[in-house]
This record gives C-alpha cells, sequence and structure tokens, in this order.
C-alpha cells in the first residue's frame, strides 16, 4: 500500500509540472471564466449557454488532459527508463501500475476541481443576472437544484475521467503512447454513443443476426460514457437523486476495476 | 514475477464476471435516465429518413462531446449569416440540420428550421412538387424534434400548427394540438382546434370543442360567440346532412351564403354536402370558388386538385394534395437537396 | 541501453560473494539484457535464475540488493534528499534513520554540497553519482551497476571506484556491466566476457591476464655478442630496448634455464616476470578479434 502511495504521489508532483497541462488547464480556465461572455450568442438561453461552456470545457479540457496523462504515465517512465531504478526496488508491477494510475487519477481531479472551482464563481456571479434578463419574457427559469445539480455534474465528470485514465494508462501498457492516445479518444467516443451501438444491434431497428451479435457485445464490454452527463436535469433544474449517482460511480468503479485488471495482464507480461 | 495460467484464467474469469455482473446495473441507470429525462434518445432511424448526412452529425457531436452544444451555437449563428445571402438556403438547411444534430435539445433550430422549410423557401417555388417535399420535410423535423423533446409544448404547437396552416390537415393539427393540453400551454389552442373543425368541417366536433374551452373557462367570450354563430349558422344544415336531406341542408346553407357570399366555413360546408350527395361536378365547382374568392384558403385549393383529379378535369396539382397522394417511400430523404442544387 | 538488446543465448555464471564481479562485452553483446534479467524487467524464455537462493523477479531479493541504471534519469523535480527519500521510503525506510543514511551516501558520493539541487540541472556526472547513490541506500548485499563510471571526470571514475572496493571489502557483492575495459581492470576480482549474447570467457582477473600457459619474460643487459646470439637460439623473442634485452619464453623452466645460462656468459639479470595480458587483449582474442 505505501509503495503504491509513494509513487502516485511522485507522479502527481511530477504530473503538476507538466507545461502542456497547464497549457490546457490556463485555457480551459480561461474559456470557463468568460464564457457568460459568450451568453449573448443565444438571446433568450442565456444560462443554457453559460452552463453549457461551463460544464462542456470541463468535461472536454478534462478529457484531453486524462488521456494525455494517462498516457504519458508509463511510457515517459519506460522511455526515460526510471521504471528500471523503480521495479529493482521491492515494488511490484501491479503497485507500480496502481500508484502510476492513483497519481495521474489525482492530476486529473486537480486540474478539474480548479476548473471546477472557476465555473462555480463564474456561475455564482453570472446566473442571477442571467435570470433577471430573461424574466420579462416568460416565468422565471427555476433554479432551485440548479448549483446542487453543478457540483454533482463536476463531480460525475470526475468519475468518468478517472474511466477514462485508466483506458488510457492500459492502452499505454499494450500500444506506444501515439496509438494509445488514439485508441482511448476512439473508445471515449464510441462510448459516448453506446445507445446508438444498443440501436444498431437492435433486431427491432432491422440489425441482422451478426450486427446484432458484434453490436451487442461492443455495446455489453464498451464503458458509457454518456451516463456522466445529467446536463438536461441541470437546465430542467429537476433533482438528480443520490441513487442514480451512486449508481453511476458504481458503475464507473466497476468499470476502473475491469480495466486494470486486463492492464494487469498486459503490463506484468511486457519487458520494459 | 510472471504470472502462471491459473492466475491469469482467475483474473480473466473475474473480469467477465465483473462485465456479464454490471450488465443489471448498466440497465439500471439507462432505465433511470430513462424516467428522469436525463436520457438523450437517438432515434437512429428517424435521423437517417431525415437526411443521409446526419449520421456524420451524429459523429461530430460524438467526438466534440461536452463542447457539442457549444459548437450548435457557433454553428447557429453561421445560420443566421448564411440566411441572409442570396441562393444559400439549401446550403443553409444542411447547416441546420447539423445544428438539431449537435445539440437536440435546443428548440430553436427545430422550430427556425421547420419554418424556413414550411413558409420561406416554400415561397420561393412554384413548383407543387417541390413544395410538397419541403412540408414533408418541416413536419419530419418537428416530429424529430418532439421525439428529443418530448416536453416541450412549443415544439407540438409549431408542428400542430403547421398542419393547420399549411396542410389543412384538421385532424393531425388536433392530435398534435391535443397532445399539448396536459402541458402549459396558451388558452387560444383549445379554441384554435376547434375552429380546424369548423373549416373542415364537422360541426359536431366543432362544437364540443368550443364547449370544452367554456367548461375550462366560462368567461371564455370567443368560444361562446362562436358556440352561438355554429349553432344558429351550421347546425341545422348539418343535422339535414346527417339525415341525409341534402337537399334541405344545401337550400339552408345558400339561404345564409345569399345574405353572406363571402362566408368561408358556409362555402365548405356546401360543398361538403356536394360531396356527400355524391354531386362532385357541383363540389368541384363550389371549391373552386372558395378557392378564387379566398387567396389564403389552401384546403379549398387542396380540394379542387382533389377532386379535379377524380374527375379528370386538368388542373393544376397543390403541394398538399400531393402530399397525401405521396406514399412515405416517395418522400425520400434527401430528395428536396438533390434536386434543388 | 546501447543499440537493440540481443537475444541471450547462453548466459551461465555463478557469482561469489564478497567479490566485485565484472561483465563485460561489446556493445549490443547484451549486458544490460542480463542485468534486466536479474531484475525481473524481462523474462528468460528458458533457464532460470536465483539471486539469494530467490527466483528472479521475487521481491524478497530485491530488498537486499541495489542497482545502478546506466546513463539514470529520475523524476527530475526532486533534489537529492528528496529523491533519495523516495527511494528509501519504497523499501519502508523513514525518519532519523532514513536522514542519516541520505546524508551519510550523499557525502559518500561526494553529493552533500548540492543537495538542494534539483536532478533537471544535474550534470551527467552527478546523475551517475546519486545513481549510485540510490542503488545503496537500503544497504544492499549485492549491487548491480551498468557502466557506473561512464560519463564521469578521471577523478570522478575513480571516486566511485574506490566506493566500490570499499563496499567490496565490507563483504558486499558487486555485479558490474561495462565495456570500460580500463576502469574493470584494477576493479574485478572475476570477469566474465560476453559476446553477441554468450559468455565466452569466464574466470578470475588473475588467471585470465595470466594465463595457465603464460609466457614469461627476462630482460637483461650488458649482454655480448655471443650471449646475445644465444638468447636468441633459447629465447622465443628477443627485442631490445635502449641497453636492455626482453626475451620472451613460452613457459617459465625455460626461462629460468635461461637466465642462469644468460649469468654464466656475464650477463645481467634484471627481472623474470610472467608475461600479462591486458584485459583489451584478453577481450579482443576472446570475441574472436578486430573485425575488419
Amino acid at each position: 500500500m505505501s509503495a503504491i502511495w509513494r509513487i502516485a504521489k511522485a507522479t502527481f508532483h511530477e504530473a503538476l509540472r507538466r507545461r502542456f497541462l497547464n497549457g490546457i488547464l490556463i485555457f480551459g480556465i480561461l474559456i470557463i471564466g468568460s464564457s457568460w461572455a459568450f451568453t449573448y450568442l443565444q438571446p433568450g438561453a442565456e444560462l443554457k449557454m453559460l452552463i453549457d461552456i461551463g460544464l462542456g470545457a470541463i468535461r472536454f479540457f478534462g478529457m484531453l488532459i486524462a488521456i494525455f496523462v494517462g498516457v504519458r504515465l508509463i511510457t515517459d517512465e519506460v522511455e526515460k527508463q526510471t521504471i528500471h531504478t523503480l521495479l529493482a526496488k521491492p515494488v511490484t508491477r501491479a503497485q507500480f501500475l496502481l500508484g502510476k494510475f492513483f497519481g495521474g487519477v489525482a492530476t486529473v481531479f486537480t486540474n478539474v476541481a480548479l476548473m471546477g472551482l472557476a465555473f462555480v464563481t463564474v456561475y455564482m456571479v453570472k446566473a442571477p443576472q442571467l435570470r433577471e434578463l430573461t424574466s420579462d419574457q416568460g416565468p422565471a427559469i427555476s433554479m432551485e437544484f440548479m448549483a446542487s445539480n453543478i457540483i454533482k455534474a463536476i463531480g460525475l465528470t470526475c468519475f468518468e475521467l478517472l474511466v477514462l485514465v485508466a483506458i488510457a494508462v492500459v492502452a499505454s501498457t499494450i500500444f506506444s503512447w501515439v496509438m494509445a492516445s488514439i485508441f482511448s479518444f476512439f473508445i471515449y467516443f464510441v462510448g459516448q454513443m453506446a445507445d446508438f451501438l444498443r440501436e444498431l444491434a437492435s433486431p427491432e431497428h432491422g440489425a441482422d443476426t451478426a450486427s446484432t451479435i458484434v453490436f451487442g457485445i461492443l455495446y455489453r464490454i464498451l464503458p458509457h460514457f454518456e451516463i456522466f452527463d445529467i446536463r438536461e436535469s441541470i437546465l430542467k433544474d429537476n433533482f438528480v437523486p443520490w441513487s442514480l449517482l451512486g449508481n453511476v460511480t458504481g458503475q464507473a468503479i466497476i468499470c476502473v476495476v475491469i480495466i486494470l485488471m486486463i492492464g494487469y495482464l498486459f503490463f506484468n507480461e511486457r519487458e520494459v | 514475477m510472471r504470472l502462471g495460467w491459473t492466475s491469469k484464467t482467475i483474473i480473466l474469469t473475474i473480469v467477465v464476471a465483473l462485465i456479464v455482473g454490471s450488465i443489471p446495473l448498466r440497465e439500471r441507470i439507462r432505465y433511470q435516465r430513462l424516467v428522469l429525462g436525463i436520457k438523450r434518445p437517438m432515434p437512429l432511424t428517424k435521423i437517417v429518413d431525415f437526411d443521409p448526412t446526419a449520421l456524420s452529425g451524429v459523429m461530430i457531436g460524438a467526438i466534440l462531446g461536452g463542447f457539442r452544444e457549444v459548437a450548435a451555437t457557433m454553428m447557429w449563428a453561421k445560420v443566421h449569416t448564411l440566411w441572409n445571402q442570396e441562393g444559400t438556403w439549401y446550403d443553409c438547411l444542411y447547416v441546420m440540420r447539423s445544428t438539431t444534430l449537435l445539440d437536440p435539445h435546443w428548440i430553436e433550430p427545430w422550430r427556425v428550421t421547420a419554418w424556413h422549410m414550411a413558409y420561406n423557401i416554400y415561397a420561393e417555388t412554384d413548383d407543387a412538387r417541390q413544395r410538397a417535399i419541403l412540408l414533408d420535410k418541416a413536419i419530419s423535423a418537428l416530429k424529430e424534434g418532439i421525439s428529443w423533446n418530448p416536453e416541450e409544448t412549443d415544439l407540438f404547437i409549431e408542428l400542430a400548427w403547421t398542419y393547420f396552416d399549411k396542410l389543412d390537415d384538421y385532424e393531425q393539427a388536433a392530435k398534435w394540438f391535443r397532445a399539448t393540453l396536459h402541458m402549459p400551454h396558451p388558452a387560444h389552442i383549445d379554441r384554435i382546434i376547434a375552429h380546424g373543425y369548423e373549416r373542415l368541417p364537422d360541426i359536431p366536433k366543432a362544437l364540443d370543442w368550443y364547449d370544452y374551452c367554456l367548461k375550462r373557462d366560462p368567461n371564455d367570450d370567443i368560444a361562446r360567440g362562436a358556440t352561438l354563430t355554429i349553432r344558429e349558422r351550421y347546425l341545422p344544415a348539418w343535422r339535414l346532412l346527417e339525415e341525409g336531406d341534402y337537399d334541405g341542408a344545401l337550400s339552408l346553407i345558400d339561404q345564409y351564403l345569399e345574405v353572406n357570399p363571402f362566408g368561408t366555413i358556409a362555402l365548405h360546408m356546401r360543398a361538403h354536402i356536394l360531396e356527400e350527395a355524391g354531386r362532385l361536378e357541383e363540389a368541384f365547382a363550389t371549391w373552386q370558388q372558395a378557392a378564387d374568392k379566398f387567396a389564403l384558403d389552401d384546403l379549398a385549393r387542396r380540394k379542387v386538385a382533389e377532386l379535379g383529379t377524380i374527375l379528370g378535369k386538368d388542373v393544376a396539382p397543390t403541394a398538399t394534395h400531393l402530399l397525401r397522394q405521396a406514399s412515405p417511400e416517395q418522400m425520400s430523404p434527401g430528395r428536396v437537396f438533390k434536386e434543388e442544387k | 541501453m546501447e543499440g537493440n538488446p540481443v537475444g541471450l543465448i547462453d548466459l551461465s555464471m555463478e557469482v561469489e560473494e564478497g567479490q566485485i564481479f565484472g561483465l563485460v562485452g561489446p556493445n549490443g553483446s547484451g549486458k544490460t539484457t542480463t542485468l534486466k534479467l536479474l531484475l525481473g524487467l524481462v523474462f528468460p524464455t528458458s533457464g532460470s535464475g536465483e539471486i539469494f537462493g530467490y527466483p528472479l523477479g521475487t521481491l524478497t531479493y530485491k530488498q537486499r540488493i541495489g542497482f545502478v541504471p546506466e546513463g539514470p534519469y529520475f523524476y527530475d523535480h526532486l533534489n537529492a534528499v528528496e529523491l533519495l527519500r523516495f527511494y528509501g521510503s519504497l523499501f519502508g525506510m523513514g525518519g532519523a534513520e532514513l536522514d542519516d543514511r541520505i546524508e551519510e551516501l550523499l557525502k559518500l558520493v561526494g553529493m552533500w554540497d548540492r543537495r538542494e539541487r534539483k536532478v533537471l540541472n544535474y550534470s551527467r556526472g552527478m546523475l551517475q553519482r546519486i545513481g549510485l547513490a540510490q542503488g545503496l541506500i537500503n544497504d544492499p548485499d549485492l549491487l548491480l551497476a551498468d557502466e557506473p563510471t561512464a560519463g564521469l571526470d578521471p577523478i570522478g571514475a575513480i571516486q566511485i571506484r574506490e566506493v566500490l572496493m570499499r563496499l567490496r571489502d565490507e563483504g558486499k557483492t558487486i555485479f558490474l556491466c561495462s565495456h570500460l575495459l580500463k576502469e574493470m581492470e584494477p576493479l574485478c576480482d572475476t570477469v566474465a566476457i560476453l559476446n553477441q549474447g554468450v559468455v565466452c570467457h569466464q574466470g578470475s582477473m588473475e588467471e585470465l591476464l595470466t594465463g595457465e600457459d603464460g609466457h614469461y619474460v627476462a630482460i637483461f643487459r650488458d649482454l655480448d655478442q655471443a650471449a646475445l646470439q644465444h638468447l636468441r637460439v633459447l629465447a622465443e623473442q628477443v627485442d631490445s630496448k635502449g641497453e636492455q634485452y626482453l626475451a620472451a619464453f613460452s613457459d617459465q623452466q625455460s626461462a629460468t634455464a635461461a637466465a642462469s645460462d644468460m649469468i654464466d656468459k656475464g650477463a645481467q639479470l634484471i627481472e623474470i616476470t610472467p608475461q600479462r595480458l591486458t584485459l583489451e587483449e584478453v577481450f579482443i582474442e576472446a570475441v574472436g578479434g578486430i573485425p575488419e
């Protein structure tokens, strides 16, 4: 346990110093910070625009950070040969893999937290003004659950990225980091369209046996990334029940365990 | 240490067990999201039916991930620019379509896309077939928009109104208007339904709906007035029509028309009675009369085309007539774009 | 790593405790791969190995070994102390014990004065020194080192060599990989020569450089013409070097016999020594000469 913690800590400290990561973070915060300035693009739906841009930027830049951190975690160690020194110490490969993973996750979470903080600040300042602005066009927008839903959405984004980091790390134990990035992006995009796969696999929609099997299996084994998106509820101001959050986070954790176990199988066989 | 085959098999078994074991949880989440209305339905068949470029739109949306709504906004700004340039309307439709795919929960693009097709581009062409296709596309767009946003009154009203105003399909209009009644909706919706039946004409149904309006709001003076008018002017003729006394019904209507030759509903009733009586030549002449008198009476124009076809007359086809005749296959996806370009 | 790791074909070695064992070989001969095998970083396709009686790759022996990688690279945002603390913590070390050990090691490798400097700003030599220090953090019984003196200035190389010899004197076992033969010659007790994945020569340094049927050289002076003629008959080869004559003999017996003959003839014997080869010569012979 201690070895995992030490490696995670070192990974976290090293990753925080990555210039390109800081670049993405600063860019993300800039966009979030100026999101209220874009709201003029959707007259009458300023608040929707603010939330779309804010949460969209957190998810989008979070995804970039998660993938680029994830694929470099182990490949960097191998390329720079620091892994030799580490594995020469009493550290198992499983501990190493988990240490790198948790270090990467801590890095991504820190980045998301900073972007989230920026967005919550913008929201606190701007949302009441925007609500005022649209009040003459119809019934006042309900904002009873909005703030708590935004926090929940950011929390779910963290779990989404948790899965994504796992995918990126594991992909990088199998492929080069470039291939691993492409692979991770691909899985993320297909995972966004899990419902699409479900329809493709559905005989009711005219799928033949082959596509039912192929798409059905893909639908079952690929992570479903759209489950982390609750923006609909935010905009409609519906309460997002804790049971849903619990189920989604549970699903995310199961996904991560599966991915890391597969990763361990590959990494343990790998010559470094 | 390398793992032995036993350990590997155990790990793989756990992996498979976790995947299989988590299927109920996945379904549970899916169900919860559906119930809570967070689920984003993906009406795949509908998308393909509407526009073959749609698939790429879905892909781009997925690539943009969290940023798709923002991209949709940017694209919508582009629509406004394009729309103001001469001759780019059909290009514009592509961009609009992409916008609706990128952010299907944004109501405005659905509404404006349909409105552009059913009204603006519609007015630019005289070709009935082209118009029919445009109307069909507009209806599809609104229906798809509703399938993404089943809780948005605006889209139902827009669709119903398009049926009412552009297709003269008062049955369909009533159906879609009725769908808004359990949601917050403007009071005039109930009266529009009644008025649609009036124009069709289906006098008993019109009366039923005006009665409904009055029960809901006893102070609805418009509904009260309409009820009185209908009972006085049209109901007696309708009763005779129901009894099969066509001549009696006709003479009542003609009496009214002598006093008020511009009574649209009276003319429609006259034509309807003649149709029921099987006197198609006279019915055709009456519809023709209505079409000549009222520039906006598309129902009359459609009836002229319909009856004219039956009677073997040389009549110009109308969009709505063609639309009613066409099977869905004839309104093939993308035709509107291909033919015009 | 030098070139592509070669497939090791035949690698049978035994390293005795309390020795400095040198594994030498040309670039790409498989030295680094051998070390990786010992550390469990790569896996043998067949055969097995043990360290302290434990199979390769197990954690048990890793508690007792140290590894100095070639051209080491470390987390470069750390300074020397933080780096050693990180590696020490992986052995479960901590507190004052670790602090003392860090100070001791940094002084040993001559980095104590520069302990605050971040790894990012290290020279190659400093990396090599800190690399040695981290390899020793757990006071290992066996130290595996890959080219430990590469990239160091002469003084630095001597310092590292002294550290390694001191460790040997303390009873530690050291396994060195290098292609720097001149560095290895004075350092190693036992040497194995690795060529194209095969150990083609192995033995104590002494045996290797003298050879069992080694040649002997006798050095004379004050030889007259007759004596010189006679010497040329007895010896395999005679060279002159100033006033001295160097005669080579195939064995010790003929050398001493010839020497007493020469003394009888009034020549002066300066010395008889076994002819020492350099490790370089042994190496070149072992790997089959210098390719054309």
